[in-house]
């Protein structure tokens, strides 16, 4: 497993995502993604409403995290904001997670999902027994 | 015989308004061009029930739009205060005109009663009163002799939930379908474009299993896959593809490249440009995602808007996005950056959603580029529906 040193950015996006509140999120996080390889973990819990502007801000995020080698991940995404990424066709470009910690850990090692069942239903099954 | 038909409409009646304006209109709303409102009555009039007077409550949002009844109906508008006081007394009203029995309907459910049935069924019966059951749950469907007004009055003033006397029932044996909320309303129209209903969708059948209403207009590159239907003056753009018994109703709009997928767009809604919209319900500024069982409010137009009911209004806003247009042009070329146009079908298909404008040069592949780079000749397409 790849031993990752570099810092993960987690941060909760408003409960609004409209293109005011959008320019301020990227002003937020713009100096940590112009950091070497960026790794941000955008938390969309809390959001009730994006729009248009919301996800063009995303993907302008991906994309400068990208240029410098570095990746946006999503966690914990509110049933909202779920379903204007699937409107938008944008879902599939992100590495989407149940949350904020299990994004930050993906960035130190590659856990495929089926294992990641596997071993939560092997913990599960032996705690019973421990039990 | 004279048989009269009263059918009441009110916001308490039309499934449970929750957070989905949908739910509380499921009854007044298009499916496969008519509402359930209408094929209720239409099937009323087939069983030779031609005398029709319906109740609508003011003020809520049921009246708040078109319930699209015919001009031979009687349509009758009530405070919702008073509701129930105006609807016995259209009843008071048919009997002294000279009704012997009359069949009451409450739009809370949609159900493909045999009405001769019921009406025999009384007859036999030689009640005062008599209802439809489906299974345990009693159907708001009655059918009163018109002389028995004290029963009646006492149904009224109970809200259709106690009858003076007991009234026999009669079980329902067809189509049936709560019409609770958008689920429901979803099913209905499925249910409708396959066939499982004796009422069918409003339009022509322009290839097997796709039913197009008049005025429905399908630019060139749309695609409709059977199941679907397009109601009138509805708008397809090109590279729209419209698949898996999704319906697209009167004047409503889908924009280029949008995928419908076993979804219902309402009445006088418009679907963004290059959006995917499955297994939902969308329209009135929302969406309500039938898979993950949520109500999301949209405010962007350029994903889901509202369009004017009235085509007054309607003809206005497309005049100015018209006059605004040129303008509009004008100040882009002046002012932003050229746009440079995709050359080819691969860049076409890596460009990102319309609706999402140019989001810092981040396309969002619409197919499969690896491949196509390493075989120049072909283009794979995301697969939709039967293709």
């Amino acid at each position: 497993m790849d031993i990752n040193s570099r810092p993960v950015v987690v941060k909760r996006m408003p409960e609004r995502v409209n293109a005011r509140t959008a320019r301020e999120f990227l002003r937020d996080v713009r100096p940590f993604l112009a950091a070497d390889r960026p790794q941000l973990v955008f938390d969309l819990s809390q959001v009730a409403q994006i729009d248009a502007a919301g996800v063009e801000m995303l993907l302008r995020c991906m994309s400068e995290a990208h240029k410098r080698d570095g990746d946006v991940k999503l966690a914990s995404l509110s049933d909202q904001a779920a379903v204007v990424l699937e409107l938008t066709r944008t879902e599939r470009l992100f590495e989407i997670y149940e949350t904020s910690t299990e994004a930050a850990r993906s960035f130190s090692g590659f856990l495929p999902n089926a294992m990641r069942q596997q071993l939560l239903h092997n913990k599960r099954s032996a705690q019973p027994a421990a039990a | 015989m004279d048989i009269r038909g009263l059918l009441l409409v009110n916001s308490e009646s039309i499934g449970e308004i929750d957070q989905s304006p949908v739910a509380a209109l499921a009854g007044t709303l298009d499916v496969a061009g008519k509402s359930p409102l209408l094929r209720i009555m239409e099937r009323l009039q087939q069983y030779g029930v031609s005398s029709i007077s319906a109740v609508v409550e003011t003020g809520s949002s049921v009246t708040a739009r078109n319930c699209g009844l015919p001009s031979d109906i009687a349509r009758i508008a009530a405070a919702p205060d008073r509701f129930w006081r105006t609807a016995e007394s259209v009843f008071n009203d048919m009997a002294q005109r000279g009704a012997e029995l009359v069949v009451l309907v409450r739009l809370n459910s949609y159900a493909e009663t045999d009405f001769e049935k019921l009406i025999q069924f009384h007859l036999d019966h030689q009640g005062r009163v008599t209802q439809m059951s489906h299974g345990e749950q009693r159907l708001e469907i009655f059918c009163i002799s018109a002389s028995r007004r004290n029963d009646a009055a006492s149904l009224f003033r109970t809200q259709l939930t106690r009858c003076r006397t007991e009234c026999p029932l009669l079980e329902h044996e067809g189509y049936f379908n709560p019409l609770a909320d958008a689920r429901d309303l979803r099913q209905f129209a499925i249910d409708i474009l396959t066939r499982q209903t004796q009422t069918c969708p409003a339009g022509e059948e322009a290839k097997p299993g796709v039913w197009v209403a008049p005025g429905a207009l399908i630019e060139k590159g749309a695609r409709l896959l059977a199941p679907a239907y397009i109601g009138s003056f509805a708008r397809v753009r090109s590279g729209a593809v419209i698949t898996r018994c999704s319906s697209i109703e009167q004047h409503a709009v889908v924009d280029c490249g949008t995928v419908i997928e076993n979804s219902t767009v309402l009445p006088f809604s418009y679907v963004g440009a290059g959006l995917d919209l499955a297994h939902s319900v969308a329209g009135m500024g929302r969406i309500v995602n039938l898979h993950r069982d949520v109500s999301v409010e949209v405010t962007d137009p350029k994903l889901i808007a509202s369009m004017p009911a009235k085509s007054g209004k309607r003809l206005i806003t497309s005049a100015a996005e018209i006059v605004t247009y040129l303008p509009r042009l004008a100040w882009q070329g002046m002012f932003a950056g050229a746009e440079a146009q995709p050359a080819d079908l691969h860049d076409t298909l890596r460009q990102s959603s319309p609706a999402l404008g140019n989001a810092a040069g981040y396309e969002t592949p619409a197919c499969d580029t690896e491949t196509s780079h390493k075989f120049p000749n072909m283009v794979v397409a995301r697969r939709y529906g039967h293709q």
